[in-house]
């Protein structure tokens, strides 16, 4: 339908809209499927891994639970707990990582601008990137919500239509914090464009620092013994934040826990409360999106552009001193990777912000240490905190490290021209990686081992897990970065979301799960064994005392073994894909 | 067609384009000159909508930028200086997306789709990904889509750039039989060659102040006598000290825009 200043209809337009998205998916399904069919498998498996082992995670933990919890209000009061915590935490980061995707969408995507200068309406350009940053936002959230709750399901045996209802509710309820985030970032962009990211910054840290301190509080602060129904009545006290009925991640959760326990009218009563705000969040969406989207976007671009001064920091002369091992070409490229990752205060700020949060979290674990607690427990958080770190790399790698070559494509005319071979490239890229992510790793996991008081020889322990962990998930990084590079993308975050960067994270994860089984698990056995009063009931049952010892000496060499296959595989492969890369 | 009424834009305290008044009519190219950082490319992107005055007003076929920028962007076909083209589309479905977002049926999108092939001799390309195109294919689909909707006004910044000698000439008579048609055409651009070949009118901004507006003849005539070639003018007029010639500088002085050295910002 054409209007009478020849300007189409709001249905004509979404329709023209939503043909653009299919053809574009189609070809990018179809180039897939023609060019990297074995990368798409690749990552359909391992990520199929991955949620299988949640699955069985999450499944045994409501086993646990309803064995450990006989009391069934008490049983009915954990779960909800588990779930209002999980959805309201996920609430909140969606708020937030919907917010920075429709800001880099909305605002500095190369397509906007072309959009503008045809007779689009801001509220359908604003509309057909919501639903991408949507679908961006929440494909994290559903591979760890979809696990949990299909556990759930199948524990509690509930009724049929707890799984019809799954799909429907977890995508109300994404789209009500992707609106909140939506408003939020055309609101700061409107009203506030100059100090956008220091609020932004100020608000996530604020939020984070609120979030650590309660989960530590949490974890420190009780005083009965771990499961015992004075500490669950404890922590379900301390978690009764969750059961505000004004947040969406409750009606979420009594949606579900309503039709698992074949509560029909209360649940769809829930489901029907969840789509009707998450209509309503969306329309309000839109109606502030058509009346600002256009100004805050020109308020931005007019903003005037701060110059920066750039000379030798002491941090680069402090990096040349402190790597006179290195090659001075290598020396210079990891100055120059330095230098790039320092001014770009959106990059480290995350890595500060995340590190940070979790050395507050560490400091507050002293309450566990040996004098307070049994060894056992006390040794098996230590190595926790040790994975924690791990996992927390995994992600830094794959949003750091593994686009860095790809970053490389468009500049890399500077460094092919230089007489400089491309192993060294790689090299210096690796270097950088280590050397980065291991300081800070090693720091933080001395860190949980003072306040924890471990032995000396577990310590010692944790930092050689640490350093094959960070040379591991270096070499993973810089391997896969090379082999699967995006040349033609100059994005780092979309670098990261892309085939490649999902494939990073995944072999990551795995890989610090082979570690984890190969030493955590022994070393656990191992302490429960010697510490006859805490003997483990799996040891007892599986009479596995007489090989602890092996096990834990083959996984240690094991896991120096994946750690030495998972730097040297992937950057041998790196390097034969970089050599032969034409740019 | 296009009316500047008083159009100022600050960069924060910096101004980029101060009290820019010019009106271009139908059937006319119009060539905006100035050295880099001047303000074209802000002008251009007020003009198609994309930046916002921060005082005065544009109008394009009767239609106000910022009241009603559909009904204004539906009567432009714009050609920026770094196009954006969907990698994952093919010249045609390029082609088919802008003919539908400005409400053409699907019959005459097939028959703007071929004219236009045609015109820019695309057929060879046109069903192959965006992502395959050389900067010259590339240029010739932004041109393709900025005339599929036969607009009343052609924007176009630094249309020359990158393109071969052939290619220029297609540009070149395009514009001729665009203006023919009664198609105003807006052309920024640093090929001052072009300008004097083409343009009807002429507009030189420098930090964002009009220095001169008016035929090619009437510039030589303002400055100190017929100098020749437009390169020579355009020089004295954005010289390397900044100074305008005298009854120009006067303007400027009593333009209300506070003198800034360094609103280079295009």
């Amino acid at each position: 339908m054409v209007g009478a200043e020849g300007l189409i209809g709001a249905a004509d337009e979404a329709a023209a809209f939503w043909w653009l998205r299919r053809r574009i998916a189609r070809t990018l399904v179809r180039q897939t499927f023609r060019r990297a069919r074995l990368r798409l498998v690749m990552v359909i498996l391992l990520s199929g891994a991955l949620w299988t082992m949640l699955y069985w995670l999450f499944a045994e933990g409501f086993t646990f639970f309803q064995s450990a919890i006989h009391t069934h209000q008490l049983l009915d009061g954990a779960v909800r707990a588990v779930f209002g915590m999980f959805f309201l935490a996920l609430m909140v980061m969606l708020v937030f990582s919907s917010s920075v995707i429709l800001y880099s969408t909305l605002f500095r995507g190369p397509d906007i601008a072309w959009l503008f200068s045809l007779p689009a309406r801001a509220e359908r350009v604003f509309l057909h990137k919501f639903q991408e940053a949507v679908l961006l936002s929440s494909w994290a959230f559903l591979l760890l919500a979809s696990p949990m709750l299909l556990a759930y399901g199948a524990v509690g045996s509930v009724p049929w239509y707890y799984y019809a209802m799954l799909a429907p509710a977890l995508l109300a309820f994404t789209y009500i914090p992707a609106a909140a985030g939506a408003i939020l970032c055309l609101a700061i962009v409107r009203w506030l464009p100059r100090g956008r990211f220091l609020l932004l910054a100020l608000v996530a840290i604020a939020v984070l620092v609120v979030a650590a301190a309660y989960a530590a509080s949490l974890v420190t602060e009780t005083t009965a013994d771990f499961f015992t129904p004075i500490w669950i009545q404890e922590m379900l006290g301390r978690l009764r934040v969750t059961e505000n009925r004004w947040l969406p991640s409750w009606w979420l959760t009594t949606a579900l826990l309503s039709a698992a326990r074949a509560e029909a009218a209360e649940s769809v009563m829930f489901l029907v409360l969840l789509v009707s705000n998450a209509l309503f969040g969306r329309q309000l969406a839109i109606a502030v999106a058509a009346k600002v989207y256009r100004a805050a976007y020109s308020r931005l671009h007019t903003q005037r552009a701060v110059r920066r001064r750039a000379g030798a920091a002491w941090v680069d002369r402090l990096a040349a001193a402190l790597t006179p091992m290195l090659t001075p070409q290598m020396r210079l490229l990891v100055i120059k990777d330095l230098r790039l990752l320092r001014r770009d205060p959106l990059q480290w700020s995350q890595f500060c912000i995340f590190f940070g949060l979790l050395a507050l979290y560490f400091i507050s674990v002293r309450r566990f240490s040996y004098d307070s607690y049994h060894v056992v427990w006390v040794h098996m958080i230590s190595c926790l905190n040790v994975y924690v770190v791990g996992l927390l790399l995994a992600t830094f790698t794959t949003r750091f490290v593994f686009p860095m070559i790809s970053l490389e494509g468009r500049r890399f005319w500077i460094l092919g021209l230089l007489p400089v071979r491309r192993e060294t490239i790689l090299w210096s890229k690796f270097f950088f990686a280590v050397a980065g992510s291991l300081v800070p790793c090693s720091l933080l996991v001395l860190l949980s081992d003072a306040m924890l008081r471990v032995d000396a020889l577990v310590a010692a322990s944790h930092q050689v897990t640490c350093l094959v962990l960070c040379t591991g998930l270096a070499g993973i990084a810089v391997g896969l970065g090379a082999k699967m590079p995006s040349l033609r993308e100059t994005s780092p975050s979309r670098i990261a979301a892309g085939f490649g960067g999902t494939l990073n994270l995944v072999i990551s994860t795995l890989y610090i799960v082979a570690v984890v089984l190969m030493t955590a698990l022994p070393t656990h056995f191992y302490f429960a064994a010697i510490h006859s009063e805490a003997a483990d009931l799996v040891v007892a049952r599986l009479n596995l005392a007489p090989w602890l010892l092996w096990w834990l000496t083959l996984g240690t060499a094991g896991s120096l073994l994946a750690g030495a296959a998972a730097t040297i595989l992937p950057l041998w492969i790196g390097m034969r894909a970089f050599r032969r890369i034409e740019f | 067609m296009i009316q500047f009424h008083r159009v100022t834009r600050k960069y924060g305290h910096k101004t980029a384009v101060c009290e820019l008044d010019l009106a271009v009519s139908a059937g006319e190219l119009f060539a905006f000159l100035g050295p880099n950082g001047a303000g074209k490319t802000t002008t251009i992107k007020m003009l198609s909508c994309l930046l916002r005055p921060t005082e005065g007003s544009i109008t394009v076929c009767g239609h106000d930028t910022v009241r009603s920028p559909r009904e204004a962007a539906r009567n432009v076909g714009y050609v920026p200086d770094e196009p954006h083209l969907y990698d994952k589309l093919s010249g045609r479905e390029f082609l088919e997306f802008v003919a539908r977002m400005h409400g053409l049926g699907s019959a005459q999108t097939e028959d703007r789709i071929e004219r236009e092939s045609d015109r820019f001799a695309m057929r060879d390309f046109l069903c192959e990904l965006t992502e395959t195109y050389s900067h010259g294919m590339k240029q010739r689909l932004v041109f393709a889509a900025a005339l599929i909707h036969d607009p009343a006004v052609l924007v176009v910044d630094e249309p020359m750039v990158g393109l071969d000698p052939k290619s220029v000439r297609m540009v070149k008579d395009l514009f001729r039989a665009a203006t023919r048609r009664g198609t105003a055409v807006f052309m920024s651009t640093h090929t001052l060659s072009v300008a004097e070949e083409l343009a009807d009118r002429i507009a030189i901004i420098d930090a964002g102040r009009l220095r001169f507006l008016g035929a090619l003849e009437d510039l030589g005539r303002q400055t100190a006598g017929d100098h020749g070639s437009l390169e020579h003018l355009f020089l004295e007029l954005t010289n390397g000290n900044g100074r305008a010639p005298e009854d120009l500088a006067a303007r400027s002085e009593s333009d209300g825009c506070a003198r800034t050295d360094d609103n280079r910002r295009g």
